[in-house]
This record gives C-alpha cells, sequence and structure tokens, in this order.
C-alpha cells in the first residue's frame, strides 16, 4: 500500500512489483539449486539461458515491435537483481544480452532492428558486446582493431578480450577502426559480426575468480568480412554509440551488484538468528548486529539510488551518464563491502563452500571492474561536477 | 469454454507475518496478499483447457479493495478479466456468508465450468467448493487430478484423486470442479503476460450491484465466533548433532529407541 | 438445547472409514460432555454392514442403504439423505475432514442452513457451548470458537484422537432412503485403485519423507528402506513431487497432506512453513539434513548435520545390526 505522503515516484508500479516477484520466484525455484553448480562446473548454464528466454527475459529492452518487452530501464534492473541474488553468473545473462542489443536498438536502422532484435528477444540468439582489447581496457578510444572498407563490404581485423558470452554468441557488436585520422571520438564505428563468418574465432577463454559460468572469451577477427548493410548508423559514430549504450549498461551492472549484496544480506541475517555462540544466536551480539546493519544500510541506499538513476535515464536528459556512473560506483563497492563482510559474519563457514557466501564474495569483485572501472566511473563523475569535458 | 475460476487473495503463507487482529480475525493487512495457492493450480488448469479447446477466463474473487494488484497476477498469467466484489460491509463473513456471495456473483456470470482450490491456506475449510454447488444446484467434481471437458457433449470428465487410487467421474455441463495440485505446476506469468494485465479488466462489484444473497454477511451476521486464541503447546528443545555417519546413526537409533519407536 | 450430537460416518467397502470410528469417539466423549444423546449417521452402499462396526463406538447407528451409491459421486446423496434425518434442535453436527467429507459437510450446510467450524482437531463442551479448537498459521496460534446460535457443522481433522469403542456396542437402525438430491447427479464410470493395501499417509505412525536434498527418483529407495525398518511409509515435500520424483499422492504439506505421526523422519528436507503445516504436529520429529540452518532446525527434537545418504544408509545398517541382534 502506498503511504499517503510518499509521492508517487518513489514507489515501484503495479507492474514492476508483479514483475521483480514474478522474477524472484522463478530464481528462488528454479535458478537458485543450481547456483553451486554453475559455479564449481564452470558451464555456461544453458538450461537457466533457456529458462530465461522462455519467460521473455532476454527480450525486456527491445521495444515490443521487435518482439520485446519493451519496459522501461528499472524494470530491466529489477529482473537483473533478482536473478542475481541468486546466481550472479545467470543475472549477467541478461544483463549481457541488454549491453549488446542496446547499439541497435539505439543506432540500428528499422531494417537493421526487423534483422536482428526478433531473434534477441525471444532469446533465440545472444549477442555479445566486443570493445575491449589487449591495449585498450579503460583507454576505449585506444582501439585497433581495424575495419576497413573494400566496396560494399568492411574487412574487419583485429584481436578483443574480455569478451562476455563472446564464445557462445551468435552476434557480436564490434568496435573498430574506420577513420585513423579522425579526431580520437570520431575514429570508431561500430558494426554486427555474426559468428559464422569465416575468418572469426575464439582464441581463448579465461579462467576467472568469479561469474565462472560466465564464458569471457578473447576474439580473433582475422580478414572477417562483413556486409557494408551490418554497420549500424554513420561511420565515426562507434564511440558515441558505446557511451551511450554504457547509460544504459551500467546500471544493469549495478543491479547485479545490489542482487550479489542482498543474496549475500540474506544468508548472513539467517545465519546470524540460528547459530549459536556461547548460548545466545550471534546476531544479538553487538559486533555481529553492527556488521548486519550496515550491510542491509548499504545495499538499500545503493539500490535506491539505482532505481532513482534508472528514472532519471528512462526520462533522458544531459547527466544520464553521471548518474549511470555514480549509480554503478556506488553499487560495485557496496557489493564488494557487503559479500566480503557477509564471510566474516559466517566466519570459517564463511570460507568453505558449504555455504554460498564465498563465491558471492568472488562474484562480487568483477562489479568494480567490468562495464568501465570504478576509477573510470569517478572521472565520469568528477567531469560532470567539475564541467570539464 | 467459457470458465470462471474462484480465486482469493491471502496473506503469504511464506511470509510468517500472518497474524490476527485485535477482533480475532485475520489480520489482511499485516503479510503481503497473494493468491491463494491451490487457486493458482486451478487457474493453470484453466489456461490449458482454454489453450486446447479456446474459450475465456474470467476470475472471480470476494476480497479487499486492494485486491487487484493480487488479482493482476491471475490476469498476467492469463485469465481475460476479473470481477471482484468488494464492499466494507463483507468484511468478517463466515464461510457460510461467503458462499452466498458467491453464489450471488455466478448468478450474473454465464460458464461452462467453475473452478476452484480445494482449500485455501488461510482457512483450510474446504468447504466451500461444495456448499456453493449445492446453492447453484450445479454438480460437484472435486479433488480433480485431471479435467476433460467435452463441450460439444455438454459434459465434463474427471479424474478425481481418492485414496489408494483415483475415480473417474463424469457430469454434464455447467460443473463445479474442485482442483488438487496434482493438475500440474502453475506457470509464471510471462513478462508480456504482465505488460497486457495492465489493460484487462476488472470490473467492481459492490453488495448493492449484487442483489440479494442468501444469507446476511458481515461479522455482526456471522454465525461462528472466536472465543479464545492461544500460543500452541512448546516442543521442546532441539539436540543437534555433527558426528560421523556411523557415529549419527547410533546416535538416532539410541534416541529412537529411548522413546519406544523401534518396532 | 436438547438435540443429539450427529457423527456423520463414511462408507468404504462396506466398514466405516478410520476417519469416522476417530470422529465417533470425539462426538461420544462430547455427548457425554454436554450431556446429549449421540447419534451416527452412515449412508451408502453397505452402510448397514458397516453401521454394524461403527456401533461399537456409539450408543446407537441410523443407517440408509443405498447401493446405487456404488455408482456416483456420493457426497450429495449423503448430505440429502443426512439432512432428512437430522432434526432442528441436533447439533453439532460432526463429519471427519476426508475430500468426501468436506463435500458433505459444505453440502450440508446449504441444506440445513448451519454454519461451518472447519478442521477441528478437537471439540470441547466450552462454556457457551460446543467449541471446535484449531491451529492457524502453520501452527502458530491455536484457535478456540464457537456457534453463535444454534450449534452448526464441525469438520474434524484426521489422527486428532485414537478410535476407541464404547463400553457396550450400541444399536442399528435402518432407515429408508427418503430425500432427492439436488442437482444432476455426478457419474462414477470406473475405480482405478493403485496402492491398496498401503497405510495411508494421514494414518501412518511413521513416517520417513524425503525433500530436495534426496535429489533424484532412485533416492528414494533409502527412504522405502527406511521406511520399512521402521514400519513406516514414504512421503515427500512439495519439492521432490514437483521434480517428478514421486507421485503427488505422497506429498505433505500446504497442498498436500497432513499427517501426524508418532515418528516423522525427514531426510534431506528444509522444513519450510509450507511443509511444516503438513507434519509439525508429529510427536517425534528427527531429521537430516546438510545445511546446519534449514527451518527444520528449529523445531526438530533431533537434528544431525550431515549427507542424508551416508547417515541414511548407516542408519539402515544400524536398525539392521538392532534387529538381527534382537534388541530394541
Amino acid at each position: 500500500m502506498v503511504a499517503a505522503s510518499v509521492p508517487s515516484g518513489y514507489e515501484l508500479t503495479e507492474e514492476q512489483r508483479l514483475l521483480r516477484d514474478t522474477v524472484r520466484a522463478l530464481a528462488d525455484e528454479r535458478i537458485a539449486p543450481r547456483a553451486a553448480e554453475i559455479d564449481r562446473t564452470g558451464e555456461f548454464p544453458w538450461d537457466v539461458k533457456a529458462l530465461l528466454a522462455e519467460h521473455d527475459l532476454l527480450g525486456l529492452g527491445i521495444p515490443a515491435e521487435y518482439g520485446g518487452v519493451g519496459v522501461d530501464l528499472l524494470s530491466v534492473c529489477l529482473a537483473i537483481e533478482q536473478v542475481s541474488r541468486v546466481c550472479a553468473t545467470s543475472g549477467l545473462i541478461i544483463a549481457v544480452q541488454e549491453l549488446a542489443a542496446a547499439p541497435i536498438v539505439l543506432a540500428g536502422s528499422d531494417e537493421q532492428r526487423r534483422r536482428w532484435l526478433p531473434d534477441l528477444a525471444a532469446g533465440r540468439q545472444l549477442v555479445a558486446f566486443a570493445l575491449t582489447e589487449p591495449e585498450a581496457g579503460s583507454d576505449a578510444a585506444a582501439v585497433r582493431t581495424r575495419a576497413v572498407r573494400d566496396g560494399d563490404e568492411y574487412v574487419i581485423e583485429g584481436t578483443k578480450r574480455f569478451i562476455t558470452h563472446g564464445s557462445i554468441a551468435d552476434l557480436i557488436v564490434v568496435f573498430a577502426v574506420t577513420d585513423p585520422e579522425a579526431e580520437r571520438h570520431r575514429r570508431l564505428s561500430a558494426f554486427v559480426v555474426e559468428r559464422e563468418r569465416p575468418g572469426f574465432r575464439v582464441a581463448r577463454l579465461e579462467h576467472k575468480m568469479g561469474i565462472r559460468g560466465s564464458p569471457t572469451a578473447e576474439l580473433v577477427f582475422d580478414g572477417v568480412r562483413i556486409p557494408a548493410a551490418n554497420r549500424l548508423g554513420p561511420e565515426g559514430d562507434g564511440f558515441a554509440i558505446a557511451m551511450r549504450t554504457f547509460e544504459r549498461s551500467r546500471p544493469g551492472i549495478a543491479a547485479q551488484a545490489v542482487g550479489i549484496a542482498q543474496g549475500a544480506l540474506e544468508v548472513a541475517a539467517a545465519y546470524a538468528r540460528t547459530r549459536r555462540q556461547f548460548g545466545r544466536p550471534i546476531g544479538e551480539f553487538q559486533m555481529v548486529a553492527a556488521l548486519l546493519a550496515d550491510m542491509d544500510a548499504a545495499t538499500e541506499a545503493a539500490r535506491q539510488l539505482l532505481y532513482r538513476a534508472c528514472t532519471v535515464i528512462e526520462r533522458g536528459g544531459p547527466d544520464a551518464a553521471r548518474w549511470a556512473a555514480i549509480a554503478k560506483l556506488v553499487a560495485g563497492d557496496a557489493a564488494m563491502r557487503v559479500t566480503t563482510d557477509a564471510v566474516q559474519v559466517l566466519g570459517g563457514y564463511g570460507y568453505v563452500d558449504e555455504y554460498p557466501v564465498e563465491r558471492m564474495m568472488r562474484d562480487a569483485k568483477i562489479t568494480q571492474l567490468y562495464e568501465g572501472t570504478q576509477q573510470i566511473q569517478r572521472l565520469v563523475v568528477a567531469r560532470a561536477l567539475l564541467g570539464r569535458e | 469454454m467459457r470458465i470462471v475460476v474462484l480465486t482469493k487473495p491471502v496473506p503469504d503463507p511464506a511470509s510468517g507475518q500472518d497474524r490476527l487482529g485485535p477482533d480475532h480475525r485475520v489480520d489482511r493487512a499485516a503479510a503481503p496478499a497473494v493468491l491463494n495457492g491451490n487457486d493458482e493450480y486451478a487457474l493453470e488448469a484453466a489456461l490449458r483447457l482454454v489453450e486446447s479447446h479456446g474459450g475465456e477466463i474470467t476470475l472471480l474473487a470476494m476480497a479487499p479493495a486492494t485486491a487487484p494488484e493480487t488479482l493482476r497476477k491471475g490476469l498476467a498469467m492469463g485469465a481475460h478479466r476479473a470481477v471482484l466484489v468488494t464492499d466494507p460491509a463483507l468484511a468478517g463473513s463466515d464461510i457460510r456468508s461467503t458462499v452466498g456471495v458467491l453464489a450471488a456473483a455466478l448468478a450474473g456470470l454465464e460458464f461452462d465450468l467453475v473452478l476452484a482450490g480445494i482449500d485455501t491456506s488461510d482457512g483450510f475449510a474446504g468447504v466451500v467448493p461444495a456448499a456453493l454447488a449445492t446453492l447453484l444446484g450445479l454438480p460437484l467434481l472435486s479433488n480433480a487430478a485431471a479435467i476433460e471437458p467435452d463441450p460439444a457433449a455438454g459434459r465434463v470428465r474427471v479424474r478425481r484423486i481418492i485414496q489408494g487410487g483415483y475415480d473417474v467421474l463424469e457430469a454434464p455441463l455447467p460443473a463445479l470442479v474442485s482442483c488438487t495440485q496434482a493438475l500440474g505446476a502453475p506457470r509464471y506469468p510471462s513478462l508480456k503476460g504482465i505488460m497486457a494485465a495492465r489493460s484487462k479488466e476488472v470490473a467492481v462489484r459492490s453488495l448493492a450491484d449484487l442483489g440479494p444473497t442468501r444469507w446476511p454477511v458481515g461479522g455482526a451476521a456471522a454465525a461462528t465466533a472466536v472465543v479464545a486464541v492461544d500460543p500452541p503447546p512448546a516442543r521442546g528443545a532441539t539436540r543437534t548433532i555433527r558426528a560421523s555417519a556411523v557415529e549419527a546413526a547410533r546416535e538416532i537409533a539410541d534416541f529412537l529407541a529411548a522413546r519406544r519407536l523401534l518396532p | 438445547m436438547s438435540g443429539r450430537v450427529v457423527v456423520v460416518g463414511e462408507v468404504v467397502d462396506g466398514r466405516p472409514t478410520r476417519l469416522s470410528t476417530e470422529v465417533a469417539t470425539l462426538g461420544r466423549r462430547l455427548g457425554e460432555a454436554l450431556g446429549r444423546p449421540v447419534v451416527g449417521v452412515l449412508v451408502g452402499a453397505g452402510a448397514g454392514e458397516a453401521g454394524a462396526s461403527l456401533a461399537a463406538y456409539l450408543p446407537e447407528v441410523l443407517t440408509v442403504e443405498l447401493p446405487d451409491l456404488a455408482d456416483l459421486a456420493p457426497a450429495p446423496r449423503v448430505a440429502a439423505e443426512t439432512a432428512a434425518l437430522v432434526e432442528p434442535e441436533d447439533g453439532p453436527i460432526l463429519v471427519g475432514a476426508s475430500p468426501d467429507g468436506r463435500d458433505v459437510a459444505g453440502a450440508l450446510s446449504v441444506l440445513l442452513d448451519r454454519p461451518v467450524l472447519a478442521n477441528a482437531v478437537a471439540v470441547e463442551a466450552g462454556p457457551e457451548g460446543p467449541t471446535a479448537v484449531k491451529t492457524i498459521f502453520g501452527g502458530k496460534l491455536v484457535v478456540r470458537s464457537r456457534f453463535v446460535g444454534p450449534p452448526g457443522i464441525v469438520t474434524v481433522r484426521p489422527s486428532s484422537v485414537d478410535a476407541a469403542p464404547a463400553d457396550a456396542p450400541g444399536r442399528v437402525v435402518a432407515r429408508t432412503a427418503t430425500a432427492v438430491a439436488l442437482g444432476p447427479p455426478v457419474r462414477r464410470l470406473e475405480r482405478i485403485l493403485e496402492t491398496a493395501g498401503e497405510v495411508p499417509l494421514e494414518e501412518a505412525a511413521v513416517v520417513v519423507v524425503g525433500g530436495r536434498g534426496v535429489g533424484g527418483a532412485e533416492g528414494f529407495a533409502l527412504l522405502e528402506e527406511l521406511a520399512a525398518l521402521l514400519g513406516g511409509t514414504v512421503g515427500a515435500t512439495r519439492a521432490a513431487v514437483d521434480a517428478g520424483w514421486i507421485g503427488y499422492a505422497r506429498q505433505i504439506g500446504q497442498t498436500g497432506k497432513v499427517v501426524k505421526p508418532r515418528l516423522y523422519l525427514g531426510l534431506g528436507v528444509s522444513g519450510a512453513i509450507q511443509h511444516k503445516v503438513g507434519m509439525q504436529t508429529a510427536e517425534t520429529i528427527v531429521a537430516v539434513n546438510r545445511d546446519p540452518d534449514a527451518p527444520l532446525a528449529e523445531y526438530a527434537d533431533l537434528y544431525v548435520v550431515g549427507d542424508l545418504f551416508e547417515v541414511g544408509r548407516a542408519l539402515v545398517a544400524e536398525l539392521r545390526r538392532r534387529r538381527d541382534a534382537g534388541t530394541t
């Protein structure tokens, strides 16, 4: 029920609540039992992917006219948060599909959208986002992969690293240099490469600290030819497309981080209620209670900030990038802190895999690294604050 | 096929926050409301029937005015519309009065089948389906594990769970069927379904809209009253064992022997 | 109030059900406490034969023999005939809360214009009239309720009392069918028995229950072994049933059966509220689970933290060892 004095902009709508509760039930009942095994085997959970596809969760942000659900950014984040609460790898499946489809949604022509979005929305195909390179991480403009125009085609040459879902995606959104002489932010263009194209190969898969079920790949483009009709937007728009994508994808990672934090908090709180030492539940000891209270406060703060950021970004406006960066910054740090403290609350039991918190702590770290490191987020925020360009 | 599914918003049993109010009635504001579990199975059965036979599903509920949000989940699962009977005068109605209200509401609807869960998680009485069928003169096929209507022939067959197996029952349509979990797990609402539910009708009916009901309604007319509410007798402390399997097995056997539970 | 306490029984294969004998015992004691006569009612195919058995528990049993009820869903006719036998001053009317019993109770409520108190585990002779006792909210509270006005219908949960015959058997009075049932008849086309002869879960003294931790249908073989050694029956949680490892007939909990055994042994069962409501009144609860903080840990009598298969197999060996050595 809505309290009379709270402005309605601070409440989730009835639909958002139903969406959140539905995804929560799905996650608890069908995904949570698989989480430990996914981490242990490091295998991509195709069954979870099928489950998400079946329930329209891989087409959330794609407009309804292209077969998606067409919900707002906050609703997308609600779904990512609920799934990440039980399994960060699974939450990432939704987040990456949203992230990588965004360039097509934002910059694709109507024909391009019709060509690619319906299969993505239905979850029949997966899509990956390939910007990062061995020498271009935080410095996105330093990308070296080349796309050379040859008649009606482009020839793509280069290597991408740390590409989530790169080894399993059917479509890869690739950012490559089309004009090496242009000014820094106009050098890149965005392309869609279908994995069957000759010359494309997966060079390696990373073994990671966390989100182990999510394949992270190095992709090699060895003279891959694609039609010019696969270019998204005009030449030179690549960097801008990437930046606009981040406004929507960084909240998705923030949602993953909030979900991970919430999951760890719930495990730690349940443990503190029942674990007895010195004759009492440990939650009654002030040092433990204080730890849990701070964890809850950090998680809630990150969550509310994220929800607000989503509303602002959805509305559009010049400060979208700043909101996205702040949300991701705060949430990533919260997830790392909360999961570390969750292990602390469980003591020795937190360190072994009998409980999921050690996995959650390993999973949390990536939220401080990808989608722009915390340091990059700070740059974005400082620039907006100080008015520098 | 025109199917009416009776649904009841109940306090979420998993929340652990269910409690009685100071008037000894279920405090419906204490815990978030969800659709009664067995009603979801009934709705799932209805959805499958409409998928194979065509038709539409109407949800019918007698509930407080906050019910539309709970009913929204049923609409998101695929029901076509909902009818909510709500009126402050209905608060505190006992089982019999509730049946009278539901019967009056059903009298205003056209249907081939009425489906209901066998009981509710906030009452477990399980008598409403039979009372309703008797009041309306409908055949009752209860405890259904499978439902096979034959609309062309105007009849329905049901596999009814009994001790040790099941009966195959048959009756003419229209009929009332009470539904068990054996019918199959309810689907999660799809996200597209959630969006579509927004535009589906929830028709609200007050008591005045229904016309006369068989029995008076409301708390003052209730023919039953709570005399006392007490906590349950305490169980006693739990003894926890962490030991090797062989050691634990011995402890369990000793424990059972001490309580004379070994044959 | 000068009328009779009425006990409505259920006939299966020419015998009253065990629940009927329990409700009869409860009704007889209630009648004694209220100082009122008690009468049983049995309607159906084989009612006459069943009446003789039920008369061991009641001073008087009215029977209505209805042979054609074998081919119909019985509840509407049973309710109609019972309603014809009940007099205005009679009450309360006790009915066992079996599936058929609930249908009869619901129909009687309309036919006799009487309110219903459902799911009682006891019926006391309270200061303001017969008082039904039930638990709500998964056992969080015990509620006592009475009727406002004439006493109505009370449905009684299985295993609420142990059936105990009266000192001397009562008499059986055969009555003729008079009533006309309302509504079109529901025909029974066939009866398919799959597990006839097994002790029904609700009546088992020992239940061995498997949950999500059992991991698959094959895992239940261990539970069958334990059940056999302990003289019990195998049950399951909703998780195991939904996963397809075992049939719905075995399900204990909110959307399954309620059991009240002397011993409940749970293996790989978390004991969440939806299951708890189905078994929390077991006299002794023993559980084995890898998770030290499962909800069941809070209300079990003995809680073993461990792998259910390792402990289960060791327990099978231990029980066999004791059985063969002749010790108990």
